[in-house]
């Protein structure tokens, strides 16, 4: 599945720039929200191929996001994959609760922009 | 004419039987009578005159009177229980039933069972009332005992089902009704996986379990218990479980790794920053760089990488001290594990002017690995030789099989070490005298690395000589020699066992730059 639409939920400003300026400068249709509320509405509002989730961010957790979206057995968003980017220790069972519901779980710290990219071209061949 | 048999009635019964009863008493008396009289007129002890046949008879009516009447007498319970059966059973009855309030009953005793008997016909099947009061208390003993008990207890029965647990247990009813455990085990060391493991192999068998917590992390009212289960194929309460409460121990060092966990994300946002702006301005600056301004550049990112693992190492020791590191044995191969992290570890070793040789055989036989963890020890492993070996010197990896394991190793030709050192260099914050003074470290590289390679199966080995250099080398368990084993604990935790090219990426590691 191609991925051209990106919907990217960060709090961090530094951090949030710079996938943002990444992304878009591969040729990604971006857009960056910081707060989990507007996020949750966002990933509503519009089918994004593809949504980078922040775990701790403020309004609404991006655990909570996740169970919105994809919680109880439904899945409102099939179309969209989703990548969790966190820089939080989770304990093991969240954790695993959560990489059940996505299509990748990346530490922050770990992952450069070129990386995600690669990431990104990975997910879209799968 | 056909023959019609009459099924047979309980209201039958009675009549029949007291009729055979008399007929009974009656013949058997005569016929005593008839022998006694015989035998005395044989034996010549009496002469059959007038007086003797009229004394006979005498005896005959009488005792024939009395028996009948003592016959009748005994078969009054008899009478009564079938006229309440026969009552029950709803067939046509003339005949009153027995009254329980008779006071008669009352006075002989036969109320309870008359009671019963109706009792049961109603399908109260509490009615055993004597018995049942006295196992209800004791009952009622056992269970307030129990739930004063400073453990949870739970049975289970054949079908391991919950069949009592008491107030400590922590367990939910579900909307179905059933009892179930709330205990969150282990992946690869579930209550489940033992029970199955009990019914296959073991008549009685015990196991104890520590650490169980019965919430996850964040969640109220967490507890977390050591467990011990005990297994008696069959028996009524077949699966014994205890569960003592130790969240007083065990919190206070979670909430050290909360703390842990808190720092790690800090530590982690700026390093973030620091490594994914030097990729882009990397990209953006490019060609414009001089040459020693790319090497500058490299050092940065060099030192931002190696930061990013120091904070890995923290994260990493610290899950081990709690028995909370986790390896996700797959299969994978040296040779991918290391592609994951190679331009880093060049990176690390040229810009430090080491000359990093690598040497891993294609056709190696995969591992079960965790390939993050491994990929981190490697890293550790070249950080070192890095660290302890001379400017321009050379550091090989180097890999092969041997039996059972493939064997990584990381070989330096620098400052080695002495025997005295070798001993404590896989214990935590351990540094040499020598090294404290001249290298920087925090001293838990090795420790993690052997704790990484100890949770394969493996082992971490080193040999070194003073001013010749160090060769550590670890080995990691070949796929197919533990590949049964492990698809059998992935029934409980499908991402235990991920082929390298399943759909879904879990990790960095094949990512780390």
């Amino acid at each position: 599945m191609a991925i051209k639409t990106i919907l990217c939920i960060e709090d961090d400003r530094f951090i949030g720039e710079m996938y943002v300026r990444s992304l878009k400068k591969a040729g990604y249709d971006v857009q960056w929200v910081v707060d989990g509320e507007d996020g949750l509405v966002a990933a509503r509002n519009k089918p994004y191929d593809l949504i980078l989730l922040d775990i701790m961010l403020p309004e609404r957790k991006g655990t909570e996001i996740l169970s919105a979206l994809r919680g109880d057995g439904k899945d409102l968003i099939p179309t969209t994959k989703i990548i969790v980017l966190t820089n939080f220790e989770q304990d093991e069972e969240s954790r695993a609760v959560m990489q059940r519901g996505v299509d990748a779980y990346l530490i922050k710290a770990e992952i450069t922009p070129k990386k995600l990219l690669a990431v990104i071209d990975k997910l879209a061949t799968l | 004419m056909a023959i019609t048999s009459q099924p047979a009635m309980v209201r039958d019964y009675w009549p029949r039987y007291r009729r055979r009863a008399l007929v009974i008493t009656i013949f058997m008396q005569i016929a005593a009578t008839i022998a006694i009289g015989s035998t005395l007129v044989a034996a010549g002890v009496l002469v059959p005159t007038p007086a003797f046949w009229v004394t006979i008879f005498a005896i005959l009516a009488t005792t024939l009177g009395v028996n009948i009447l003592l016959a009748t007498q005994l078969l009054i319970p008899l009478k009564n229980l079938t006229s309440a059966l026969t009552h029950i059973s709803g067939e046509p009855t003339v005949i009153t039933p027995p009254s329980p309030n008779a006071q008669s009953f009352e006075r002989d005793g036969f109320k309870p069972l008359l009671q019963l008997i109706y009792q049961l016909a109603a399908g109260d099947i509490t009615a055993t009332q004597a018995p049942a009061a006295a196992i209800a208390t004791h009952a009622t003993n056992f269970t307030t005992a129990l739930d004063n008990a400073a453990i949870g207890f739970v049975i289970m029965n054949v079908q391991q089902q919950v069949s009592y647990a008491n107030k400590k247990a922590p367990v939910h009813i579900t909307p179905q009704g059933a009892t179930v455990l709330d205990l969150l085990f282990e992946a690869d060391d579930t209550l489940t996986a033992w029970l199955k493991d009990c019914e296959e192999h073991a008549v009685h068998a015990e196991h104890t379990w520590q650490r169980v917590a019965n919430k996850i992390v964040g969640e109220d009212d967490r507890k977390i218990y050591d467990v011990v289960a005990s297994y008696q194929k069959g028996s009524e309460a077949e699966v014994v479980i205890s569960m003592f409460d130790r969240t007083a121990t065990y919190q206070p060092e979670d909430d050290s790794l909360d703390f842990l966990a808190f720092a790690a994300h800090e530590l982690r946002g700026p390093i973030t920053v620091i490594r994914g702006y030097l990729d882009v301005l990397g990209d953006e600056l490019g060609s414009q760089l001089s040459a020693d301004q790319v090497q500058l550049m490299q050092r940065l990112v060099v030192s931002a990488n190696r930061l990013g693992s120091y904070v890995n190492n923290i994260l990493n020791a610290s899950r081990y001290d709690r028995r909370h590191l986790k390896m996700h044995l797959a299969e994978d191969s040296i040779a991918n594990i290391y592609s994951s992290i190679s331009d880093d570890m060049q990176l690390r070793a040229s810009s430090q002017n080491r000359l990093l040789a690598v040497h891993i055989p294609p056709d190696l036989p995969t591992v079960a690995a965790d390939s993050a963890s491994v990929g981190e020890v490697i890293s550790n492993l070249i950080d070192n030789a890095v660290k302890y070996s001379n400017e321009g010197g050379a550091v090989d990896v180097t890999a092969r099989a041997d039996g059972d394991f493939v064997k990584v190793a990381v070989t330096d030709r620098g400052i080695g070490m002495p025997g005295n050192v070798i001993s404590n260099l896989f214990h935590k914050f351990y540094r040499s005298h020598r090294s404290r003074e001249t290298f920087a470290g925090t001293g838990i590289g090795l420790y993690i690395c052997k704790a990484i390679i100890e949770s394969h199966g493996g082992k971490i080995e080193v040999r070194s000589r003073e001013g010749e250099g160090s060769a550590f080398e670890f080995s990691l368990p070949i796929y197919a020699t533990v590949a049964a084993k492990l698809q059998a604990a992935s029934g409980s935790n499908e991402e235990l066992i991920r082929r390298q090219e399943g759909g879904w990426i879990k990790n960095h590691a094949m990512f780390r730059g």
